[in-house]
């Protein structure tokens, strides 16, 4: 290896060190606090490795508030709305992509237009609602206004998926004696298989992230979901940083699995929808 | 037979998207009708004995004269013309960089999600703690190349500037996985060609990249803007609009007139007022795409 090359290597290899660290800087930062004492904490000046570790900030995570229970919420609200709009969105992408629908560009285009609405001005009605019916501090709460909020995506998704299944296969299908909607769920939904989990990632953690609505809507504290009930740590003026650190930990971790293991669909996902970020 | 089979088809269509269309029917067309209505009443759940009277543009009237809503605006713009285009810059720099030949693809690839996944309120948290004036560690940072500590997060100048700071991290890796899209989508032979015309870095960059690149950064761009202005989690979790309210966004003012004072009539008003003006944004955006879709 010549001097040009190992010049032009190390060039590569900073380039990718500085977006490793842009990305990761923050986790790891949380994460060695979560692993540091009280009293560490609160020396001057601060440590940046912790100096002798403790698993104690994680018990204490679960203990202090109902860390569990914030995360089953986040599981149950996350879960049921990215069936739902797993479902739907994938009935609409049929027909948008496979049926010959008229002014589908016009309909494109507008559910586009939902997923641009101002989450805060429909937060002021959707509250009213809620409060009219009766579903404050009950799931369908959020439920609902998630899977409307990654319908728009989650279709776009499915529909750039649909369009590159040959329709010969489905025309086969129903020579043998398939219905329509036989041929969606038996032939098409399979063969679009990556396309339905895609959707299905962002669809949840759309949900998982989402902080307005959840503030909003499930006001109790045993129905808080994860990204709240983070918050709840906090006294008004006291910041338990370690406590809150490994509460944090348990709360990104799941997520940063999902994406780390799918990496190149969600991606893929992201760069097809043009989601919001 | 054809025309019948067309038809059926048809029927069949609006089958399969009737659950969208009751799904927005519920959840986004009724909300933005009761909230357009709502608008023009007095509804203060603290003030009963009220009861909510019509009012025509009274709550608009109200905004007009209220120096808290000005405020509010003002620096929901100050965030949408200072992170818009700063998660730009930030964010082609990171898609540049990581478009380049790496060996392993996954940690940059990873280290573009993760921004991404991380809820907002999380990273204003996160953030928030990094500007901490005696424990933080941008404080710590500072101080070691002898420069005096800075009131981050207590002074409004300076809370704004962190507020900034955190929404073009938050923001830009987003941006920079849409661009990277967008660079490798151009083909090579460009390159080589120039390459063989002598031209440099610099000029395949202004002369290739940059005009290749125009239809990804206009989509990124729209989103980042649409999303700024309703930003709401990072200064909540930052700095909760303080101090006083120096770093309070429109969206806050409106969840604090709504779901902290109770004034339904009035929240209402300011909430018909952002949607206009996402409204604006959005139809400039499916302009875009239309004429897009009719070039295809």
């Amino acid at each position: 290896m010549n001097l040009a090359e190992m010049k032009t290597k190390s060039m590569v290899m900073l380039a990718g060190l500085i977006v490793v660290v842009n990305g990761f800087f923050p986790a790891v930062w949380i994460f060695f606090t979560s692993l540091k004492t009280e009293s560490e904490l609160l020396q001057f000046p601060i440590t940046y490795i912790p100096r002798d570790p403790t698993l104690v900030n994680y018990y204490q995570a679960f203990t202090e508030k109902p860390l569990h229970l914030f995360i089953l919420n986040s599981v149950i609200v996350a879960g049921a709305s990215t069936i739902i709009t797993v479902f739907v969105a994938a009935l609409a992408a049929y027909a948008l992509t496979r049926l010959k629908m008229p002014k589908r560009n016009l309909l494109m285009s507008l559910l586009l237009a939902v997923s641009m609405f101002p989450l805060i001005s429909l937060i002021v009605p959707l509250f009213q609602v809620m409060r009219e019916i009766g579903l404050l501090n009950n799931y369908l709460s959020l439920i609902l206004p998630y899977t409307v909020l990654s319908l728009p995506v989650c279709t776009l998704v499915m529909a750039s998926f649909f369009q590159d299944i040959s329709p010969d296969l489905e025309a086969a299908a129903m020579v043998d004696g398939c219905t329509r909607v036989q041929a969606l769920f038996k032939i098409v939904m399979p063969l679009a298989a990556p396309g339905v989990f895609t959707a299905a990632i962002l669809a949840f953690v759309n949900a998982w992230d989402e902080f307005l609505l959840a503030l909003t809507f499930l006001s109790r504290e045993s129905m808080r979901t994860l990204s709240v009930g983070i918050t709840l740590y906090q006294g008004e003026f006291a910041f338990p940083w370690p406590l809150i650190s490994a509460a944090l930990i348990v709360a990104i971790v799941p997520v940063c699995i999902l994406i780390a293991i799918f990496q190149e669909r969600v991606v893929g996902g992201l760069t097809a929808g043009g989601v919001k970020g | 037979m054809k025309p019948s089979k067309d038809l059926s088809e048809r029927a069949l269509g609006w089958l399969l998207l009737a659950p969208v269309g009751i799904l927005l029917a519920l959840i986004v067309i009724y909300p933005v009708g009761q909230l357009i209505y709502s608008s023009f009443f007095t509804i203060r759940l603290t003030e009963p004995w009220l009861g909510t009277p019509f009012v025509g543009l009274e709550n608009y009237a109200k905004a007009w004269e209220d120096e808290r809503f000005w405020g509010a605006l003002q620096n929901t713009i100050l965030y949408i013309a200072i992170t818009v285009p700063g998660s730009l810059a930030v964010g082609l720099g990171l898609a540049m960089l990581a478009n380049l030949p790496f060996k392993r693809k996954w940690p940059v690839r990873l280290a573009l999600l993760l921004p991404w996944a991380l809820p907002l309120v999380f990273a204003g948290l996160i953030f928030r703690w990094f500007f901490d004036f005696k424990l933080g560690f941008v404080n710590d940072f500072i101080t070691r190349f002898g420069f005096d500590p800075v009131p981050w997060l207590t002074n409004p100048t300076m809370a704004k500037i962190a507020i900034c700071i955190t929404i073009i991290w938050k923001s830009s890796s987003f941006m920079a996985l849409v661009l990277l899209a967008g660079l490798q989508s151009i083909p090579k032979s460009l390159y080589e060609a120039a390459e063989v015309d002598g031209a440099s870095k610099w000029v395949q960059f202004k002369e290739i990249t940059l005009p290749m690149l125009v239809p990804a950064i206009f989509v990124a761009l729209i989103f980042r803007t649409i999303t700024a202005i309703q930003t709401f989690d990072i200064p909540y979790a930052m700095t909760g609009g303080g101090p006083g309210d120096s770093t309070e966004t429109l969206a806050m003012y409106i969840h604090k007139n709504t779901l902290d004072f109770l004034d339904f009539g009035y929240g209402s008003a300011l909430a018909t007022i952002m949607f206009v003006v996402s409204i604006v944004a959005t139809s400039g955006y499916l302009r875009y795409t239309q004429r897009s879709a009719g070039r295809d």
